[in-house]
């Protein structure tokens, strides 16, 4: 059996006052794609964000370890230098630097060398092209002035560039249309290995439909309720959350 | 969590030379003034504008509003420094000190690759000027404003304190009384320079004064892209700034004027810059300020041209120890004439940004636009940062609008970026040298260079 | 007469930009008696007039201070009660109540709304200096409203000062439409943490009338708020002077001020000065202000001409469709009727 890629345990986590995340549990290992579910409010955005270390979170108990390595404390670029990746579900702005020289700097950090320039760009244009970016995009600020689809791609396209061992998505389907879903998932695929994982926070079921889902894991109240397979995602289509209310 | 962006290194700037000088007169009174006048062989009529200055300097108060400037007494300051050289058009007969300091900023290499012309101060006097070849041919005249005065008089005295009046207030009378050394240029009329031309003033007299005096005239339908650049090594006394530009800028004409200011932290910077610009014509500002104890500096427009447009960019960066009050001011004085603005601040380590405006739209500018942008950093909670700005309309065939934001970097962009790989100060430091990227994109590449040693390098850090 | 330097902004810019203060001649009465034609209705709160004469921070000036402070002829503290109360009063200027030095103070240790209206019932030359304290305590919900519908020959000269404690929740409506020279001074002193402040200003100038105002708001507390958003118009040879600032005082951490500042001009001779300034000691706030001046929009003039709308009648309209988000929050109907018909005719 296959060492874990990430373990969670027993993670009980705030944002001010209020709980959170109340007794979460999770493993990820190599090669597997997990989804988790769960109605607005669950702590879906909030555990995607605390793996990460987001200062605005606090770690009340519980546990987080990455590759064996607890990550409870490390800063957060740290945390992505381990390997760990993050599409945002509100991709930042950040006027006066282009997309493609924070692509650069950021692969520099996360390397820790610096990149052959001419490789580094010719694979931007290749990811670029196949998610179907316009080219002009990357020359243009981060984020600034993109469309809601152009900033989900363009997050996608630094998870391929970065390259993670862990890749959480958090909610880079919602405010898609068809299309861009499918260019999404097909982003997903290039990406996913054997060797590297995925975590996709969700609460529609519409991206699962173009992927091969391991688990998936429903969130309600802060908790993990139960944990099934693609076939859950079916059940919870149909009927919703509800079932689930009371366990 | 707190801000942190490193001290930028000063060390290239702070180099001091030894206070070798010919000639360094003390204090203000008549008697002095007549002794510059007759040591620069000045003629009479220059002699009476200086004179008259300084009794207007007599006459008109400080400020009774912006920066502290106690700390400034005149009769300590020297008003005249003369090097130990004249006024040479080779760098080889530069005196080595002095050479040695301009080659470390990096002129002289600039003047071989990216300018059509050079003019460089040091304390009182310009020690070096030289322009190319085919410039020459075409008409174009750069020099030192001693050399103006003697070989342009006319021109000199139709334009000299004519654009900024010596009763502007009391720092500009001050200057008017004991002007040193400065550029000329003038531009034929339909001659566009596809390069600029610099000129470079290095302070490196202890508990003295630069009152350099720029005058630019860019005759019609010419083109021109001007660059000022300043620094002083610092020192515990203080020293005082109070140059003064006056650009005229004809019919169908276009001046851009580029400034990095880098004074140390002992200089009170009160300089005066302004533009008459004419009808269909462009004046721009592009002003980095960087240096400096004290500086209250708003560079102004007349737009007394119909169809006349201004820009101002702007950035302020301010540290410890340092007021900087900066801005712009607009005077719209005929029809269809427009100004764009746009300021941005950084205050770090308890330093101090005031950005202060005055825009007027007057009664005959029928149709004119203008719109101002200003945003504020505060890098910490123990700096500050003030938006004091005017607008005066009057009339109501205008558009105008103004927006103003202060705040600090968001903490989900820091998020963000460390998510990304990059550590908490890189990420900082990212944000901050985008925030910069406006202005420096505006500066020319080897001032946008310069840019980079004050910020972009030293808050980038490691980044590549 | 004398030419009286009032409405000094906070902070100090350059004098020829002609906005520090405002340079003006008073005339200020000398013989006072009381004002009888004073209305108040609806209020079962305690009433007396034990007013403070507390110096106050900014106000319009010192001669004025110390006016009201010896001089007033109407005095009017409030403590309200429990029950939320809608409390009017209405100060109606005639042949024999023709100056007016007034202190209101209203102590909210419980929610009200308290809507304060100067009216013309002579065409008479007036006089009105007044000082207005609203203190908010904790966790209070306290709405004033001031309506200036004074005729066009009257001065007026109102300074404000307002404190807001922890969880207050603070709106200020202030009509200001009437009146020749109308100077007003507002300072909102936001000390308690949570605390929130709204303030909601229209102005209207025609003929040669002079508004002033001079609104500063200081934030002290944490996660506090202030809002400031002025409407206005000018008509002929109107001048206005808005100078507003907020000051984000160190230690006000999470704490937001936003300020907007619109001025319609109607006439090519009409003057509009604004200084909305912004003063930050605190690294961890939002601030923003924003002003504008311009013409009325011509496409939307044209669209209301080609309906069959006069020119006047459709630069009316826009007036008041610009005013109207600011006037809709005054509760009282007939009240609100009196105003829209007051900027009609002020209009024509």
């Amino acid at each position: 059996m296959a060492e874990n890629l990430l373990e969670i345990k027993d993670l009980y986590v705030n944002a001010g006052e209020k709980e959170i995340l109340k007794g979460l549990n999770l493993e990820i290992k190599k090669g597997e794609v997990h989804v988790i579910m769960g109605p607005n409010g669950a702590g879906k955005s909030t555990l995607a964000n605390v793996i990460l270390n987001n200062p605005q979170y606090k770690k009340i108990s519980g546990k987080i370890d990455f590759e064996g390595e607890n990550i409870n404390n490390l800063s957060t670029d740290k945390i992505a230098k381990k390997g760990i990746f993050m599409s945002f579900q509100m991709p930042e702005e950040i006027p006066g630097i282009s997309t493609i020289n924070f692509l650069r700097t950021a692969k520099n950090n996360i390397t820790e060398k610096p990149v052959k320039i001419f490789e580094f760009k010719d694979s931007v244009k290749k990811y670029s092209e196949e998610l179907n970016m316009n080219p002009k995009l990357i020359e243009r600020n981060l984020n600034v002035g993109f469309s809601g689809g152009e900033k989900k791609k363009n997050e996608i396209l630094q998870m391929l560039i970065l390259n993670p061992k862990l890749a959480i998505l958090d909610e880079t389907d919602s405010g898609l249309d068809v299309d861009a879903i499918k260019t999404v998932s097909k982003g997903i695929e290039m990406y996913k290995s054997t060797e590297n994982a995925v975590l996709i926070i969700t609460h529609n079921t519409r991206i699962l439909s173009h992927l091969d889902v391991d688990y998936v894991h429903v969130l309600i109240n802060g908790k993990i309720v139960k944990t099934g397979t693609a076939e859950l995602a079916k059940e919870i289509d149909e009927n919703g959350y509800t079932q689930f209310k009371n366990m | 969590m707190k801000t942190q962006v490193q001290e930028v290194n000063r060390n290239i700037y702070d180099i001091k030379n030894k206070d070798n000088y010919e000639i360094k007169i003390q204090g203000l009174n008549k008697e002095i003034v007549e002794e510059i006048s007759k040591l620069k062989n000045e003629p009479e009529w220059m002699l009476e504008i200086r004179l008259q200055a300084l009794e207007m300097y007599e006459k008109l108060e400080l400020p009774t509003w912006g920066p502290d400037l106690s700390e400034l007494n005149m009769e300590k300051i020297a008003t005249y420094v003369k090097p130990k050289t004249n006024l040479n058009t080779s760098w080889d007969d530069v005196p080595e000190d002095i050479k040695n300091t301009f080659d470390k900023l990096g002129i002289p290499e600039a003047e071989k690759e990216s300018l059509a012309g050079v003019g460089a101060q040091y304390d009182s006097e310009v020690v070096y000027h030289s322009m190319k070849e085919d410039l020459i041919k075409q008409g174009v005249i750069y020099t030192d404003m001693e050399s103006a005065v003697r070989d342009y008089p006319e021109i000199v005295k139709k334009h000299f304190m004519k654009c900024v009046p010596i009763s502007d207030h009391k720092f500009v009378a001050l200057h008017a009384a004991v002007w040193s050394g400065g550029s000329f240029v003038y531009i034929p009329k339909g001659v566009k320079l596809d390069i600029p031309l610099q000129s470079y003033f290095r302070l490196n007299s202890p508990e003295s004064g630069q009152f350099e005096h720029t005058l630019i005239i860019v005759d019609e339908g010419a083109s021109l892209h001007f660059i000022e650049g300043c620094s002083a090594p610092k020192y515990n006394k203080v020293n005082l700034h109070a140059g003064c530009v006056e650009l005229y800028v004809k019919d169908n004409a276009y001046l851009r004027y580029s400034t990095i200011e880098n004074w140390s932290k002992n200089m009170m910077n009160l300089n005066t810059k302004k533009a008459i610009v004419g009808k269909n014509a462009q004046m721009d500002w592009v002003t980095g300020s960087f240096g400096s104890k004290v500086s209250m500096l708003y560079p102004m427009s007349i737009l007394n041209g119909d169809g006349s447009k201004t820009e101002y960019t702007g950035i302020t960066f301010a540290g410890g120890g340092q007021n900087l009050d900066t801005g712009f001011k607009v005077v719209h004085n005929a029809p269809n004439t427009s100004s764009v603005i746009n300021s941005k601040s950084i205050s770090k380590d308890g330093g101090a940004c005031t950005y202060r405006s005055l825009v007027r739209i007057n009664e005959n500018a029928k149709n004119s636009k203008c719109s101002v942008s200003c945003e504020s950093l505060m890098l910490d909670d123990k700096s500050r940062s003030d938006t004091i700005p005017v607008n005066d309309i009057k009339t109501d065939e205008v558009e105008f609008s103004h927006e103003a934001k202060i705040g600090k970097i968001s903490d989900k962009t820091i998020f963000y970026l460390m998510s990304r790989g990059l550590s908490e100060e890189d990420a900082k430091a990212m944000i901050v040298r985008g925030f910069a990227y406006p202005i420096s994109k505006e500066l020319p590449v080897e001032y946008a260079v310069e840019m980079n040693n004050l910020i972009n390098l030293e808050l980038e850090g490691a980044i590549g | 007469m004398e030419n009286l330097k009032l409405n000094d902004t906070p902070v100090r810019t350059a004098r020829n930009f002609a906005i520090n203060n405002i340079e003006l001649p008073v005339e200020i009465p000398n013989k006072i008696k009381n004002f009888e034609n004073v209305e108040i209705t609806n209020c079962k709160s305690k009433i007396d007039n034990e007013v403070s004469n507390k110096e106050l921070t900014y106000g319009i000036g010192k001669i004025f201070e110390e006016l009201v402070f010896k001089n007033a002829n109407n005095k009017i503290r409030i403590q309200t009660t429990k029950q939320k109360e809608d409390i009017k009063i209405i100060y109606n200027f005639d042949e024999k109540n023709l100056n007016l030095i007034n202190q209101i103070e209203v102590l909210a240790e419980n929610d009200a709304n308290i809507t304060i209206i100067y009216k013309s019932k002579t065409s008479k030359q007036c006089f009105h200096t007044g000082i207005i304290r609203t203190i908010a305590k904790e966790n209070i919900q306290l709405n004033v409203t001031i309506v200036n519908l004074l005729n066009e020959e009257t001065n007026n000269f109102e300074a404000i000062e307002n404190t807001l404690y922890q969880n207050s929740n603070v709106k200020y409506t202030i009509i200001d439409i009437g009146g020749r020279t109308s100077v007003s001074n507002y300072y909102s002193n936001i000390i308690g943490n949570n605390a929130n402040n709204v303030l909601k200003t229209i102005y209207l100038g025609k003929d040669k009338q002079i508004k002033d105002l001079n609104y500063i708001a200081e934030l002290r507390g944490e996660k506090s708020n202030i809002d400031i958003d002025v409407q206005g118009a000018l008509n002929d040879e109107a001048k206005k002077n808005f100078k507003g600032t907020i000051d984000f005082k160190r230690g006000c951490k999470k704490s937001k001020g936003n300020e907007n500042e619109s001025c319609m001009l109607l006439s090519n001779r009409a003057k509009s000065i604004a200084l909305p300034m912004l003063l930050c000691t605190e690294e961890d706030v939002e601030g923003n202000h924003s002003t504008s001046s311009g013409k009325v929009d011509e496409k939307q003039l044209f669209y209301i001409m080609a309906r069959g709308i006069s020119y006047k009648e459709a630069v009316k309209l826009i007036v008041k469709s610009k005013f109207n988000k600011i006037i809709e929050t005054v509760q009282d109907n007939d009240l609100k009727d009196e105003i829209l018909k007051e900027i009609d005719e002020r209009l024509n």
